[in-house]
C-alpha cells in the first residue's frame, strides 16, 4: 500500500464561533493547512477534498459542505465528498483520504473537519447529538450521550473501584495541558480542590449525568481542523519541503452494536479494541511502541476506558496510572497532550482531524512550551463515534 | 357498502401503551428493537410485510434486573423536567433494554417491573417505552 | 443625617434590612471568591467595572450592563427602594456583580446578574447568593424574576423550577419592562437550596481582607484586546 504522509496541518481556535459561517470556519482551517504546507499558491495540486461534518443540515441549514468548501478556497476541480460518521467523522474522513491515496485515485488530499453547534441552544445541541442513538429504543426516552457516559461510569466505578477523585484528577491533567494550547476552548486550569475537595465543589462541579459531573465532560464547541496528505512516492512531494513529513503508519476502524443494551458486557468497547488492533497491524506496531496518545474523552471516563481497550493498561487499571501521574505530559505515556476533548473542546466533525493535528504537532516537535512530549516516535489517536458503535484509530509516526 | 358519513370514534381512544419486541419466524429469537436481519439465523424482516414476514409482535415487559443507571440533569430540547432517571435493565428471558426508572434510589441488581408507558410526546405519534418501578409487595 | 425636605420627598421609604454575611466560594480553578455586600463608597469602582460592557451587544451584555449601571447609580443616589448589591471578588478584583431589591417584607424583585469572569459559574453562584439573602436572611416569601437572555433564563426556569406567573399579569408584574414574570417561592427554594447555594462562613479574616479594596477587572473576555488604561476615563 502506498505510504501516506501528512504534510500540512491547520486549526482554528475552538469555542463559540457561532457568528461565523460553518464553511468559512472550515475554509479558514484549510487555508491554515495550505499555509503550513507552503502551497497556498499551488493549491490546485490538491486532487481530493474530504470534509467531515455532522450538523450542517440540522443545525446550520446547509448541505453539500465539501463542495461548498472546495469552491470557497478555490480548489475546483478537485474531487470532493462530505463524510458523516457522528463524532468519528473526522478520523473517518482521514481514513477516506488514506484510502484515496492508497488506491492511487489521488496523490494529494485535503481532509478538513468542522462544526458550528453553538448557533442553537444547549438543549437543542443535546437533542442533535442524541439523534445518533437508536430512535425508538434510546432517543425517544430522552436518553443522551452523557446519560450513557453516566451509566458507563457508574458500572465502571462499581466494578473497578474508580473514585470521583481519580476522575477529577484526569480533568485537572487535561486542563493543565489545555491551558497551554492556544486553540483550546477552555484555556484555564482547574484544581482538585476546586472541582473535588472544597466544601462547595459539589455545587461548583455539579452533577450532569450522575456520577458524571460538569468537569467530567467536554464543552459544546465550534471550530475546524485540517490536514493535507500526500503520497510519499508522488512527484508532488517536491512541494512539501517546509516541514518534516509525518507518516500515517496505521489506520483502522470497526463498528459495535448500535443499541448499548445489545452489548454482552456494557463496559467492553469492542470497536475501540478492534480499530486499534487493525491500526497496530497496519503499522507493524503494538501498544508498547506508542509514545503518546489522543483519546476521545468526550466524557473523562472514556480516556481511562479507551486507554485500556487499546492495550496501554489492563482492564480497570488505568486509574492507577492517573494516580501515579503516568499520563501527564512529563509521564511515561502522556495522554491528551492537547487538553483532550475536555479542555480543547469538541466540535464533533472536527475532533478526529484535530486529534491527528495534535499527533503531527507533537511528532514535529512544534507543541507549545510546557506541553511538548520528549522525543515522541509514534502517536495514537482514537476517535469514538456514537457511544462506541463506530470507532477509528490512527497511528502517526516520525519518518 | 361503506357509509362514508360514519365516524370511527375508536380513533379517539388513547392507544394502549405497549412496547413490542419482534420474534424471528425461523429460529424464534425475540429481539428489541426490531432488527432487519436476525442476529442468530440471518432471517430477514420486511417492515411492510409485503415480500417477507414483518415478524410476530411480542409485547415486552415484566420482571427485570437493573444493570446500571444514571440520574440525568441535562435533558434534551422538549423535556422540562429537572432530571430523569434512566437505566439498562435485563428481563428474565435475557433480553435487555434501556428504560426510564421511576425509583429514586436505584441499586445494582435491583428487581424492578417494567411496564410500557409514554416516554415522549410527538405530534401524531407518541413514543412508548419501558417505565420501571419497584415490584409491589405481594 | 440632615437631608433637606425636597430630597426627603424624592427618596423612597426605607425598609430595615439585615446585612448579608460574606461567604467564601472556591471556584473550579482553585481561586477563592469572596461574596459580599458592597459599600456606598465602592460605587465608583462598580460603575467603572460595568461601564465597558455597555458596548458589548453579544449575549445581551449591553442591556444588562446599562440597566445594572442605572441600578447601582439609583441605589447610590437613593432613588431605588430597598436595593442591595453584592460582588464576587477574587483577590479584590471584581468577578461579578448582582443587584436585587425588596418590594416589601414578603416580596423581593431580582434585578440583574453580571458576570465578568466567565466559565467558572460566578454568575450562577452570585444569583444563588441573592436568592439566599431574600429567602433566608431577609426571610421573604417569594422573589420575582425576569431575564433578558432567553438561554440563561431557561436555565433558571428549569434548574430552579420557577413558578410561571405570566397569567397573573398585571397583578404580578416585574418592573423590568413588563415581560413574563416567574416566581421563586420559599417552597421551591427550599427544595433546590442544597444543590444551588454554597459557600463557607465565616470567611477567614486573611481572605476577607483581600476583598477590602475592590478593583475593576484588568481584562474582559467579552472585549478581546481591552486593557484598562492608567489614565482615568480612557481605555485602549
Amino acid at each position: 500500500m502506498r505510504k501516506v504522509a501528512i504534510v500540512g496541518i491547520g486549526h482554528t481556535v475552538f469555542g463559540n464561533l457561532s457568528k461565523f459561517d460553518l464553511v468559512d470556519i472550515m475554509s479558514y482551517a484549510s487555508t491554515n493547512a495550505l499555509d503550513d504546507a507552503g502551497i497556498r499558491k499551488e493549491r490546485k495540486i490538491i486532487d481530493q477534498v474530504f470534509a467531515a461534518n455532522v450538523g450542517a443540515c440540522l443545525l446550520n441549514g446547509q448541505t453539500g459542505v465539501a463542495s461548498s468548501m472546495a469552491s470557497r478556497i478555490d480548489l475546483e476541480p478537485a474531487m470532493a465528498e462530505s463524510i458523516e460518521n457522528g463524532p468519528a467523522s473526522g478520523a473517518s474522513a482521514l481514513k477516506c483520504g488514506v484510502m484515496a491515496i492508497a488506491s492511487g485515485m489521488a496523490d494529494v488530499v485535503m481532509v478538513t473537519g468542522g462544526e458550528v453547534m453553538r448557533s442553537v441552544t444547549g438543549w437543542e445541541g443535546t437533542d442533535f447529538v442524541a439523534r445518533m442513538l437508536h430512535p425508538e429504543a434510546e432517543y425517544d426516552y430522552g436518553l443522551t450521550l452523557p446519560a450513557f457516559g453516566g451509566m458507563f461510569t457508574r458500572l465502571y466505578m462499581e466494578r473497578y473501584g474508580l473514585t470521583e477523585e481519580e476522575l477529577a484528577m484526569v480533568a485537572v491533567k487535561d486542563h493543565e495541558n489545555g491551558s497551554k494550547n492556544p486553540y483550546a476552548h477552555v484555556p484555564y486550569t482547574c484544581t482538585l480542590e476546586g472541582i473535588h475537595c472544597s466544601p462547595n465543589a459539589d455545587i461548583i462541579n455539579n452533577v450532569i449525568a450522575e456520577p458524571l459531573r460538569l468537569y467530567g465532560m467536554c464543552p459544546v464547541s465550534d471550530g475546524g481542523a485540517s490536514l493535507i496528505l500526500c503520497a510519499m512516492d508522488s512527484p508532488k512531494m517536491k512541494y512539501f519541503k517546509n516541514k518534516p513529513p509525518i507518516r500515517v503508519s496505521g489506520i483502522g476502524s470497526a463498528t459495535d452494536t448500535h443499541c448499548v443494551h445489545h452489548r454482552k458486557d456494557p463496559l467492553e468497547l469492542k470497536a475501540v479494541a478492534l480499530s486499534a488492533e487493525r491500526a497496530y497491524k497496519m503499522a507493524g506496531l503494538g501498544p508498547q511502541d506508542i509514545s503518546f496518545a489522543e483519546l476521545h474523552d468526550a466524557f473523562v471516563i472514556l480516556e481511562l476506558a479507551i486507554s485500556e481497550e487499546v492495550g496501554f493498561f489492563k482492564r480497570g487499571k488505568a486509574r492507577e496510572s492517573v494516580v501515579k501521574g503516568e499520563t501527564r505530559i512529563d509521564g511515561k505515556l502522556p495522554i491528551n497532550t492537547s487538553g483532550g476533548l475536555k479542555a480543547k473542546g469538541h466540535p464533533i466533525g472536527a475532533t478526529g482531524v484535530s486529534q491527528v493535528f495534535e499527533l503531527v504537532k507533537q511528532l514535529r516537535g512544534e507543541a507549545e512550551e510546557g506541553r511538548q512530549v520528549k522525543n515522541p516516535k509514534h502517536g495514537l489517536a482514537v476517535n469514538f463515534g456514537g457511544f462506541g458503535n463506530n470507532v477509528v484509530a490512527t497511528i502517526c509516526s516520525k519518518e | 357498502m361503506v357509509d362514508i358519513y360514519a365516524v370511527d370514534f375508536n380513533k379517539y381512544r388513547p392507544p394502549k401503551a405497549v412496547v413490542y419486541g419482534r420474534k424471528c419466524p425461523e429460529c424464534g429469537t425475540v429481539d428489541y428493537p426490531a432488527p432487519m436481519l436476525c442476529k442468530h439465523c440471518g432471517a430477514r424482516r420486511d417492515p411492510s410485510g409485503v415480500e417477507h414476514s414483518s415478524w410476530e409482535k411480542v409485547p415486552l415487559g415484566g420482571k427485570c434486573k437493573l444493570l446500571t443507571w444514571t440520574k440525568l440533569y441535562a435533558l434534551p430540547e422538549g423535556f422540562t423536567d429537572r432530571y430523569l432517571l434512566f437505566g439498562i435493565v435485563e428481563f428474565e428471558s435475557g433480553l435487555r433494554a434501556s428504560a426510564r426508572l421511576l425509583v429514586e434510589e436505584p441499586k445494582f441488581g435491583m428487581s424492578l417491573v417494567a411496564e410500557a408507558g409514554l416516554v415522549r410526546e410527538k405530534v401524531g405519534k407518541d413514543a412508548y417505552g419501558f417505565l420501571c418501578r419497584k415490584p409491589e409487595k405481594s | 443625617m440632615i437631608v433637606d425636605e425636597l430630597e426627603r420627598k424624592l427618596r423612597p421609604p426605607e425598609m430595615p434590612m439585615v446585612p448579608y454575611p460574606p461567604k467564601l466560594i472556591t471556584l473550579a480553578s482553585g481561586e477563592k471568591m469572596v461574596v459580599r455586600e458592597v459599600r456606598r463608597e465602592e460605587t465608583g469602582v462598580l460603575l467603572e467595572t460595568i461601564f465597558p460592557l455597555i458596548g458589548v451587544p453579544d449575549d445581551f451584555y449591553d442591556i444588562v450592563a446599562v440597566r445594572m449601571y442605572s441600578e447601582v447609580l439609583g441605589w447610590y443616589r437613593y432613588r431605588v427602594a430597598n436595593e442591595f448589591v453584592f460582588v464576587g471578588a477574587i483577590d479584590g478584583e471584581i468577578a461579578g456583580i448582582v443587584t436585587s431589591r425588596c418590594v416589601d417584607e414578603k416580596i423581593g424583585i431580582s434585578l440583574h446578574t453580571l458576570t465578568v469572569k466567565r466559565g467558572l459559574r460566578v454568575g450562577a453562584q452570585l444569583f444563588a447568593a441573592k436568592m439566599e439573602h431574600h429567602l433566608e436572611f431577609l426571610d421573604q416569601q417569594e422573589v420575582w424574576i425576569v431575564a433578558e437572555s432567553p438561554i440563561g433564563f431557561r436555565r433558571w426556569m428549569i434548574e430552579y423550577g420557577l413558578e410561571n406567573a405570566e397569567d397573573r399579569y398585571p397583578e404580578i408584574h416585574h418592573e423590568l419592562g413588563g415581560v413574563p414574570t416567574y416566581i421563586l417561592t420559599k417552597e421551591i427554594y427550599n427544595r433546590v437550596r442544597n444543590e444551588k447555594v454554597t459557600g463557607v462562613r465565616p470567611v477567614p479574616p486573611e481572605v476577607l481582607s483581600t476583598a477590602d479594596e475592590l478593583r475593576p477587572p484588568e481584562e474582559y473576555p467579552q472585549i478581546p484586546g481591552y486593557k484598562r488604561s492608567k489614565q482615568k476615563g480612557k481605555a485602549s
